[in-house]
């Protein structure tokens, strides 16, 4: 009995010892999509000589995780993920501004005034169709916000929870800035009845779309793209023509997070060259001017952009969700 | 008062106790607790209002109807199921025997939402049976109540099964058979002899399987399309929007249906169970006339169908490059789950091989204490210990961030807590292994040990444990496949630094990136298997090594 207990003693320590602290390693939410994650991480661990844990969640999840945590903060960086929810998260208290040395400026819209966040992409909201079931259900792809509720869609829209994922929380943001907040919510009721199912990840309804087990997709250009057309799915890509909403993906360094100084080499590393001709893979939109664009990404020159204000999105994202869910009922 | 001074005489004794009772108290008390607390106190005083909040809204009772109402039809289907492959092994001697029980039992060792996957390779809207039987002018419209039932009945009648033949098994044929030398049919003797003598056993199985229904998390998380249910709408409100108040009160909400079934279960059908073992030697195994046979064997065969057909969909989808656009074969997936995945299945490994033992060797010392021990609160520590098994993952895990986030127990984001948590939710299979196989040894025999001069440690060491070997393996072997295969619990206190397969299954599932989680999964049926069989071989040597003792001896 004595021995057993000793072995238990020890494999239990063991437990506990075991994430041993190596010497550098930089604790991280990536809101990107996981293999697209794989595409930066690497690279910056080659490049830099830290190594970075992470974990993939979609963004509100990411904010909801780190105001849960604000008393003890697991990870230094919130890595990707439209700028409204950086905005709420510095609402929210759960950031510490870092100025990155640049040798170009960021857009006005690029950054936090104070400095809590950092931009790091581009993104425009479209759809995606899959082409066979346009072609069977004798549809053209929908061109405006209205096309998306005619009858022949019924139960085939895929979107995502816009509490859960910050691509369908601009879509929100975006409807009610163009609509107003009544008209956006009547709107979102109508698309519901075409709505076969909600998901957690932003991204995830373009594969079911490229799969066909939807129809239609509502999510960011560079996803459609990504992980749709490009790789062998049947996906259409159009724009509404009233305009559409965008993000700026950003980066937030965390309060309190247990390594500020790698967490700052990773935002000067993410807003290099070198890292931003990454995007390329993802048909992202770079910020940094000198960096590349993917041939097919679509740039914000390129589809009609409605006057977006993320700051106001940011700071009204609590109120419209508790309204989303109780008018949606989801 | 004479049990606590006997107790006091054996110091490593009373540690024990001690150590298993705080143990239990933190890592089962205390987190249910927690959860209870965050729903009932705002800002320090007790308040009901999130549950009137919740129960107001037609739209947050919804998933409590919807959970019940599935809970019930998986438990009657399922129930149905088991009972038809019980019956047609133990009573009907159909044809391959064999092969209908590994089937039967094989949906316990794959995890859990694979089922959900293969109902979308084969009856999505771009489905194998949807494209193929129908020319995609049918929609099963499995995303939802239909597709559930499905998936789960599939998932958990096993366990009916597993019941159900051990019921039937304990049903002394010499009563059938006498009533058949009465005269009766032989279906008159099924209904009058051989189904009363199952109820208890029926009853258990529903209770059982609807608590597994209520439970599951990685199917409805996957194909409930617009259906919500609890434990699903928990985590959303938890982990998307902040509301740990709301996810902890659903939490509540579905552990109330759960505890009533669990003591239901305990305290009330398992005192109603007919035994009919006499001790005297049974006659040939009694059977039914060719027809039911035959009738058997087509519907068992139909459900074996079913299943190989799932699983055989499975193994077709990843090896598939890109499902629903490019049906040319490759291993490409493959390669990457040992490229990308190879953290992931190196994490989930190290952990359950971590918590394996110490669930192993704790179900057996608090197995030992319940069965041959007296103590105060022997009562409570068994019925603690029990309780991890029927509470939710979902509230577990909800329990566990609640729990150990602030100093302290600080154990967020270490692996400690992703093995306690294993711990915990497992122990209760190796007590139950453990007590069976105890209360078949004549305690005469430890006594014998005792009374030569040996303590309690000395004992269970050299006569207790060596004895209850093949019990202690097949918890082993259990604990292990619920720790590879877990998802509910874990997915709430899984950080950077450990990474679970099952959880980037999911994340590969919901990105409907199809072949690769059928890789991943294929994969962790296989370590699975491969882990099985180790501890087969472990138990194996044992039981020969015993056989030479006693040979020896």
């Amino acid at each position: 009995m004595r021995h057993t207990l000793t072995v238990l003693a020890i494999v239990a320590a063991a437990a506990w010892a075991i994430p041993v602290q190596g010497a550098q390693v930089l604790h991280m939410y990536s809101a990107l999509d996981t293999a697209e994650t794989q595409l930066y991480i690497p690279q910056f661990e080659k490049d830099s000589g830290i190594k970075v844990e992470w974990v993939r969640l979609s963004s509100g999840e990411v904010l909801a995780r780190l105001r849960a945590e604000a008393k003890n903060p697991q990870v230094s960086i919130w890595f990707g993920g439209p700028s409204q929810d950086h905005i709420a998260g510095k609402k929210a208290g759960i950031s510490t501004p870092y100025k990155p040395a640049l040798d170009w400026t960021l857009p006005e819209n690029g950054r936090d005034p104070d400095w809590y966040w950092v931009g790091y992409y581009f993104g425009a909201i479209g759809f995606g169709s899959n082409a066979d079931f346009l072609k069977k259900a004798g549809v053209p792809a929908p061109v405006s916000w209205d096309d998306l509720l005619k009858p022949a869609l019924k139960g085939q829209i895929a979107i995502a929870f816009p509490y859960t994922s910050g691509t369908s929380y601009t879509v929100l943001a975006t409807l009610v800035q163009m609509m107003g907040e009544d008209k956006a919510f009547e709107y979102w009721k109508k698309l519901h009845t075409n709505v076969h199912h909600y998901d957690k990840s932003g991204s995830a309804p373009v594969t079911q779309a490229g799969l066909g087990e939807v129809g239609l997709a509502i999510s960011f250009s560079h996803d459609l793209i990504a992980k749709g057309s490009a790789k062998g799915y049947p996906i259409t890509m159009t724009f509404p023509k009233e305009g559409t909403g965008y993000e700026i993906g950003g980066i937030s360094l965390i309060k309190g997070g247990p390594e500020p100084e790698l967490a700052k080499k990773f935002v000067d590393w993410a807003l290099s060259v070198r890292a931003q001709n990454l995007m390329q893979k993802w048909f992202r939109i770079p910020l940094n001017p000198k960096a590349e664009v993917a041939k097919g990404a679509v740039r914000a020159d390129q589809v009609k952009l409605i006057n977006f204000d993320a700051v106001k999105a940011g700071e009204d994202r609590d109120r419209l969700i508790k309204r989303w869910r109780s008018e949606i009922g989801q | 008062m004479d049990g606590l001074r006997k107790i006091l005489r054996e110091p490593v004794l009373a540690a024990t106790i001690g150590v298993i009772a705080v143990s239990l108290f933190l890592f089962v008390i205390y987190p249910l607790f927690k959860v209870f607390q965050m729903s009932v106190v705002e800002d320090g005083r007790f308040t009901l209002h999130v549950y009137g909040d919740l129960l107001s809204k037609a739209f947050e009772r919804r998933p409590l109807y919807n959970s019940l109402l599935l809970g019930t039809l998986v438990a009657l289907a399922g129930t149905a199921v088991g009972y038809l492959f019980a019956f047609a092994i133990a009573r009907a001697d159909v044809p391959w025997k064999r092969f209908f029980r590994v089937l039967a039992t094989f949906p316990i060792i794959s995890p859990p939402f694979v089922l959900s996957l293969a109902a979308i390779l084969l009856l999505g809207r771009k489905g194998f049976i949807t494209r193929m039987l129908f020319q995609g002018q049918w929609d099963p419209h499995i995303y939802g109540l239909r597709g559930l039932i499905l998936v789960e009945t599939i998932a958990f009648f096993p366990t009916a099964f597993l019941i159900m033949l051990g019921v039937l098994q304990a049903i002394d044929p010499a009563l059938e058979e006498s009533s058949l030398n009465l005269g009766a049919t032989r279906w008159q003797v099924f209904r009058t002899v051989t189904l009363p003598l199952s109820i208890p056993g029926l009853a258990s199985s529903l209770l059982v399987l609807f608590v597994e229904s209520l439970a599951d998390f990685g199917n409805p998380i996957i194909l409930s399309g617009n259906f919500h249910v609890l434990s699903v709408q928990a985590y959303l409100h938890i982990t998307g929007m902040v509301d740990f108040s709301g996810g902890a009160a659903l939490a509540v909400i579905l552990l109330l249906p759960t505890l009533v079934a669990f003591l239901l279960q305990k305290y009330w059908v398992s005192r109603k169970s007919y035994v009919t073992v006499t001790g005297k030697p049974s006659p040939g195994r009694l059977s039914v006339d060719p027809f039911t046979r035959r009738l058997l064997t087509v519907l068992c065969l139909g459900v074996s169908g079913l299943i190989l057909l799932f699983y055989g969909t499975v193994v077709f989808g990843s090896f598939v490059t890109l499902w629903g656009a490019d049906y040319t074969l490759t291993v490409k997936h493959y390669v990457s789950v040992f490229l990308i995945g190879g953290r992931y299945l190196r994490d989930t490994v190290i952990l359950a091989s971590l918590a394996t033992p110490i669930t192993g060797i704790l179900g057996m010392i608090i197995a030992f204490l319940v069965v041959r021990k007296q103590f105060v609160g022997k009562g409570l520590m068994d019925l603690t210990s029990m309780l991890t098994f029927a509470v939710p993952g979902t509230v577990v895990g909800i329990g566990y961030i609640l729990a150990f986030n602030e100093r302290p127990l600080l154990l967020t984001g270490t692996a400690a807590i992703i093995v306690l948590l294993f711990i915990f939710r497992n122990v209760p299979v190796g007590i139950r292994a453990g007590v069976a196989a105890l209360q078949q040894i004549d305690p005469a025999i430890e006594e014998a040990a005792t009374n030569l001069g040996a303590g309690s440690g000395r004992t269970f060491a050299t006569i207790t444990l060596p004895l209850i070997t093949p019990a202690f393996f097949s918890g082993l072997a259990y604990s292990f496949v619920r720790c590879m295969t877990a998802i509910s619990a874990v997915i709430f206190v899984v950080s950077g630094r450990w990474n679970l397969i099952t959880i980037a299954i999911l994340g590969l599932v919901e990105n409907a990136d199809l072949s690769q989680a059928a890789a991943f999964s294929l994969v962790l049926i296989a370590i699975v298997l491969l882990a099985l069989g180790l501890i087969q071989v472990g138990v194996g040597r044992v039981a020969t090594s015993q056989m030479g003792y006693e040979a020896a001896g």
